[in-house]
């Protein structure tokens, strides 16, 4: 006969588990749903700040000056485009320009026109309109799939953005037309994908926007890039000084947003503590069943020699086996199913940043396996407690509770 | 203590109270043990027998009385061992086998046996139980599960069970009361072999005749009390 190993408590443990498969599977989906739904949360709590920090650092510069609206429309235009535009006079740069925490402005003009041949029944195309001696400096991280910046500062051409080329099919000498104007502009760039919202535009000359949509002289937006170390919250007070403009700093833009998200975070976070309590009461629930119904076989182990605290040990084992299955089962849940929760939460949230809004680190897979673990040894305490309070005697003449 | 005796009772009673009312299910019964003794207790049912067997084993105790085992005081009037200490005793010195096996079900054979090692290995206990296993005839049934084995194959892996930790006294408490007759001899058998070549002292409860006239001497109890000693 093989020489056979001794069997151990974690072992017999295990093997417990096994008893009632069904119930098993069930409590370790239950803790894995709640594990899933802890760690998008919390990935989601470091993926949105990181992607909205990431879409606002790609803005290039750090204070936005526009005619004055709500702040929040100011936001949303600066990060995904906008309708009912307003302008403010062109001159607005040399008063910017006469602060000396300012160390370079780039002008931007919006338009948008009804383009028929957009869609099924027609849509918005907007054009925005950048100085290329400014903004590509400003936006150093822009690469180009094909092609480069204009040739011209007046010239009839376009620099697509990675989706708005993939969409339209075009590439570079292709040529677009500006239905509601009659022009016909030439492709002269097409960006790779950036991820951020310069994936969806399509860029024109400054000076030709303006022509071409009778704005000469205006202005929808302009782009301050702040001197190193200089106090930006001093700036911004000088700005407000100027009539009928608006400074938007991405810090502001940034508490804007993040203050409209709290509300859906402060309801995913409830989610996900009843989420939590409910898995908790079923691993509770499992686990005292289980020492029930071997209310018999514990008092046997007893009278073979287990301690309280054994019995304790076994049982609680079993808790943590089962609480690190579903944290494990629930972590992968949360990695291979994060692009649906980002889904999800896109159409939850009124705004959501380009990036990935889901983060899950290693670290962060270990802090909820601990939070999971945390949650089980608790919940095993009870049932394990009851088991090694179990007398021998008294448990074997039992016919089970 | 005499140090032959494997274990020493005196005028030992127990009363359960149910509800208001007093029982007295053992009623001043006295017994002293000697090592290698092979005892089996008889009795109609309710005459004391399993009470009595539990308390000889640790796994009660007595409302009044005194009980020592191996030369330990177990409880002596209000003097009584902790749980713990209960414990120990009972880990270093009894095997027990029931009249339901209470094996784990998704344990194997070799795997049940050698339980009672995950919590406690008796210094000089064998770390690998085969001539416990041999000597049950069980070393062909050691991966299969409990569902697998038949009645009389159960009981001899809890017996096998019983004895992984080398006690000095088996106590079995109807081990044959689910088997039938050919189940029953055979572990008899067994019984008398662990006690004639291994020394070891048995306490038996049973309501078999045939099997109560393997022990060397035979106690028969009725509402209580010892009603007589055979030889």
């Amino acid at each position: 006969m093989a020489k056979k190993k001794k069997i151990s408590v974690s072992e017999v443990a295990y093997k417990n588990l096994l008893r009632k498969k069904t119930r098993t599977l069930l409590t370790i989906l239950g803790i894995g749903l709640s594990a899933w739904v802890l760690t998008s949360l919390f990935g989601f709590n470091r993926g949105y700040e990181a992607a909205l920090n990431k879409d606002i650092d790609n803005m290039g510069f750090q204070v936005l000056l526009t005619a004055k609206g709500c702040p929040y429309e100011a936001a949303t235009l600066m990060l995904k485009g906008g309708t009912g535009l307003r302008y403010m006079k062109e001159s607005v740069l040399d008063d910017i320009l006469q602060h000396p925490e300012v160390e370079k402005v780039t002008p931007m003009v919006m338009a948008a026109v009804f383009d028929p041949n957009k869609g099924e029944s027609g849509g918005m195309s907007a054009y925005l309109g950048v100085d290329p001696t400014t903004y590509p400096g400003m936006k150093s991280f822009l690469k180009f799939k094909q092609g480069g910046w204009f040739t011209e500062a007046e010239a009839l051409e376009a620099v697509l953005g990675y989706e708005v080329a993939e969409l339209e099919q075009r590439e570079v000498g292709d040529k677009m037309l500006i239905s509601e104007k009659n022009v016909e502009l030439s492709v002269v760039g097409v960006l790779l994908r950036s991820g951020t919202q310069d994936d969806g535009t399509v860029f024109l000359p400054f000076r030709t926007v303006q022509r071409l949509f009778q704005k000469e002289g205006l202005v929808t937006a302009v782009g301050i890039k702040v001197k190193r170390n200089a106090n930006i919250t001093e700036l911004e007070n000088k700005l407000y000084d100027l009539p009928d403009v608006q400074v938007v700093s991405m810090a502001q833009v940034k508490e804007t947003i993040m203050s409209l998200v709290s509300t859906a975070r402060m309801m995913v976070f409830s989610i996900a503590i009843i989420a939590i309590l409910i898995a908790m009461l079923g691993v509770v629930n499992t686990i005292l069943m289980s020492v029930f119904e071997r209310f018999q076989e514990i008092g046997i182990l007893k009278s073979m020699g287990a301690m309280p605290w054994d019995v304790f040990r076994m049982i609680w084992t079993e808790t943590v086996i089962l609480c690190v299955l579903g944290g494990g089962l629930g972590i992968s849940f949360s990695l291979a199913l994060s692009r649906l929760t980002d889904f999800l939460i896109r159409r939850l949230l009124p705004y959501t940043p380009t990036g990935n809004l889901i983060h899950i680190s290693g670290q962060l897979a270990l802090l909820t396996l601990m939070v999971v673990m945390g949650i089980g040894l608790a919940s095993g305490v009870y049932p394990a407690w009851r088991a090694s309070r179990v007398r021998p005697l008294e448990s074997i003449r039992s016919e089970g509770e | 203590m005499d140090d032959r005796l494997a274990l020493k009772a005196e005028n030992l009673k127990k009363v359960f109270k149910r509800g208001s009312e007093a029982i007295l299910a053992i009623d001043g019964i006295s017994l002293e043990v000697k090592k290698g003794e092979f005892i089996s207790f008889i009795g109609p049912s309710g005459s004391g027998k399993t009470t009595l067997i539990s308390i000889l084993g640790c796994l009660d105790n007595a409302t009044s009385g005194s009980l020592a085992i191996g030369g330990k005081t177990i409880f002596s009037g209000e003097k009584c061992l902790s749980e713990a200490e209960l414990t120990k005793v009972r880990r270093e010195t009894f095997g027990y086998i029931f009249q339901k096996f209470y094996l784990i079900p998704t344990l194997t054979v070799y795997e049940n046996v050698v339980l009672p090692l995950a919590f406690f290995r008796k210094p000089g206990a064998s770390e690998e139980p085969v001539e416990i296993l041999r000597l049950l005839g069980l070393e062909r049934r050691i991966h299969h599960r409990p569902a697998e084995l038949s009645g009389g194959e159960m009981q001899r892996v809890a017996i096998a069970r019983a004895l992984v930790n080398n006690p000095e006294i088996l106590l079995a408490d109807e081990p044959t009361g689910n088997l039938d007759t050919r189940r029953s001899e055979e572990i008899g058998e067994i019984l008398r072999v662990l006690n004639a070549e291994k020394g070891m002292t048995i306490l038996l409860v049973t309501h078999n005749p045939a099997l109560a006239k393997i022990a060397h001497r035979t106690v028969a109890l009725r509402d209580g009390k010892i009603s007589s000693h055979g030889g």
